[in-house]
């Protein structure tokens, strides 16, 4: 009774050098966490062991980039660029919160090694969310992320908005999991596999059965859940608005930037247009249908439900909402594609893009961070006004990160725009052509509140008295970064492109 | 892979309406036939069948939920053990044969497990989940000095006396 069967047993297929940087990051996390129970008194340690980490973990990834079987683990992760430039992206947001955060753990005392531990674990999560070629890898990695991020959003125990901000993105985000959940247990019905490579090939087959179409439904919501788009974007200014400052920062850019590598990676390279089955012809366009309708919607609202706030977290946030949008619409492009090549540097377009809305988005953060005091009291629109000429510095660069996420020229913003509606255009298609002008509509609109804020702090006169903080070396280190990755992603964004969309040999085999 | 019918998922349609109809007709035969006696002990709420003892507003501690967090670990753990435990004499067997490399990673895996798991206990262990005693400690050993401040005064009281 007692024996297994030879052929029963999968060969075993590690690949230790394919998940390194996800182990590094975790290893880090994991001495953080153990460091911290032994010394409780540290407040630094902590985060120069997790960049440490993240800084080994970014250069393990760059020597590896291209340098891999395509895949390994049985399939189940993937080393293709789209995995290597989200991973990126992740590895640069959390030690760009690290650096932010640093401000805010000396004036709250929160408990440092625990925000640490939590900030590599969810960057070990978002790394496999990217790397995950397989619906449950992508699943656990999600998790990881979530769960680390539901606590981080609370981490302020005394405050009711941060409590109010972890509750409510608990219970949704749970929501979602579980609709996420049910959506790829539906696809692995219809299609008997959970490998993204399988399914692609299982699309091409003639006959599919219908579940797939509801199983694809339930990803869009899932995953339309975590990055933030109309209609399923209701939780995102409240929590982002009562989550502490550098929490804030990393869930605008890390989490969204990860939920992307994924949603990317099941639709576009699992959800392929196959022209000569009719069955996958209807599916494709559907999912192209209902994100293009998503996007008009998301931008739309987003920026102006933006206009309207006299919040700058809040503001901030819907114009997250309003940067998923225009997220959605290169992805769109990505799907439209008609070759391979095209197919990947769309797919880089929008890891770019997330990468020139991390810098940009950070930058701003870090600055809404040291002018919030504590528990982020000052955040309205009046508490920036007239700072303009007393502490120039942040001044001046709180407008350049802001004209950045207008997109004007010369900054990150406007080559990550470009970049994401190009592929959308070269489609050809009448639809996506809408989409595109309704992106550009929506960047004109986004400049009114922009500008607000740049108004705001150089043209009101302040009533009260006001003494320009002194910036700490963390903050004003982020800060070089930011300014530095705006204007170099601006002008000379030429190389990270090419880097990001390099063909890998996986993908072109899977379109027929 | 059939084209998709409807009737195919009949069966669960069906499963759905058996469970519906059971609990209601178990609800509805209770209501109409069950006698209906109310006593005292009846009324009475429920708690676990012991006489209760007190308002459930009350405030009491809630350490038992880290003590039920750290049961799930241990629990999980012997959760992935006993089937490893079972198959991996035959794992090696296979090795054995094959020369794949089963049983040596799957020891190399549990002990990764292993490693993780201690680390999360050693963290509450350290973060004094396991000691419960901590705030009655404190509170026996402010009540000891107090009754030793009172004992000194007494005897200076007394001295005083004298």
């Amino acid at each position: 009774m007692n024996t297994i069967l030879l052929m029963d047993l999968i060969k075993p297929d590690p690949n230790i050098a394919a998940v390194l940087p996800e182990m590094i990051v975790a290893i880090a996390g994991i001495l953080a966490m153990l460091y911290d129970s032994f010394v409780p008194k540290q407040r630094y340690v902590t985060g120069a062991i997790s960049l440490i980490g993240l800084a080994i973990s970014a250069i393990f990834l760059y020597s590896m980039w291209g340098d891999l079987p395509e895949t390994s683990w049985n399939g189940m992760v993937a080393n293709d660029n789209l995995r290597m430039s989200f991973s990126f992206v992740a590895l640069f947001v959390s030690a760009m919160t690290i650096l932010v955060s640093s401000v805010w753990i000396d004036r709250e005392k929160v408990p440092v090694g625990e925000y640490h531990a939590l900030l590599m674990f969810a960057t070990f999560g978002m790394m496999f969310m990217a790397s995950g070629n397989d619906l449950v890898i992508m699943f656990l990695g999600l998790e990881t992320l979530s769960i680390a991020t539901y606590v981080m959003a609370g981490l302020r125990k005394g405050d009711l908005k941060s409590n109010e901000s972890a509750m409510k993105y608990f219970i949704l985000g749970s929501f979602a999991s579980a609709f996420l959940l049910y959506g790829m247990a539906l696809i692995y019905g219809a299609t008997g596999a959970t490998n993204i490579t399988e399914i692609a090939a299982k699309v091409a087959s003639p006959n599919f059965p219908a579940l797939l179409l509801v199983g694809g439904a339930m990803l869009i919501v899932g995953f339309g859940f975590k990055v933030a788009t109309v209609p399923f974007h209701v939780w995102t200014p409240d929590v982002y608005e009562g989550a502490p400052s550098p929490v804030t920062a990393f869930m605008m850019a890390g989490p969204k930037a990860a939920a992307f590598a994924s949603f990317v990676r099941i639709f576009v390279l699992g959800f392929p247009l196959v022209a000569s089955v009719p069955a996958a012809v209807f599916l494709h366009e559907s999912w192209i249908t209902a994100l293009t309708v998503m996007a008009i919607l998301t931008m739309t609202l987003g920026n102006i439900a933006a206009i309207v706030q006299n919040n700058v977290k809040r503001m901030l946030a819907y114009s997250s909402i309003a940067h998923a949008g225009y997220t959605l619409v290169g992805f769109i492009g990505a799907g439209m594609a008609k070759t391979p090549e095209a197919r990947d540097a769309a797919i880089a377009s929008v890891a770019f893009y997330m990468l020139t809305y991390a810098v940009t988005n950070l930058g701003a953060m870090a600055i809404v961070t040291l002018l919030g005091q504590k528990n982020d009291r000052r955040t309205e629109f009046e508490d920036y006004n007239g700072i303009g000429f007393k502490s120039p510095v942040l001044a001046f660069s709180l407008s350049l990160f802001m004209l950045s996420l207008l997109g004007l020229p010369l900054t990150a913003g406007f080559m990550g725009k470009v970049l994401v509606f190009r592929p959308a255009l070269e489609a050809g298609n009448l639809m996506l052509a809408v989409l595109v002008v309704v992106a550009v509509v929506n960047t004109a609109i986004s400049a009114y509140y922009y500008l607000r804020l740049i108004v705001v702090m150089f043209f009101r006169e302040r009533t009260t008295d006001w003494t320009a903080p002194k910036i700490p070396f963390a903050i004003g280190a982020a800060l070089v970064i930011a300014i530095a990755g705006v204007f170099y992603f601006g002008i000379f964004s030429n190389g990270v492109i090419e880097k990001f969309s390099k063909s890998a040999p996986i993908q072109s085999a899977q379109v027929k | 892979m059939s084209e998709f019918n409807l009737f195919d998922y009949a069966p669960i349609g069906i499963m759905f309406l058996v469970a519906m109809g059971f609990a209601v007709s178990q609800l509805l035969v209770t209501q109409l036939v069950g006698p209906r006696k109310r006593t005292a002990t009846k009324l009475m709420p429920y708690e676990c069948g012991k006489d209760p003892i007190g308002s459930a507003r009350d405030r009491f501690s809630i350490k038992f939920y880290t003590v039920a967090v750290i049961f799930l670990l241990f629990d999980i753990e012997v959760l992935f053990m006993i089937p490893f435990a079972v198959a991996f004499k035959e794992l090696l067997n296979q090795e054995k044969i094959s020369g794949v490399m089963f049983g040596t990673i799957a020891l190399i895996e549990i002990l990764i497990f292993i490693t993780t798991l201690i680390v999360g206990y050693i963290y509450v262990w350290k973060k004094g989940t396991f000691d419960w005693s901590l705030q009655s400690r404190a509170e026996a050993r402010a009540e000891a000095k107090a009754m030793a401040k009172i004992k000194r005064e007494n005897v200076i009281e007394l001295k005083k006396a004298a």
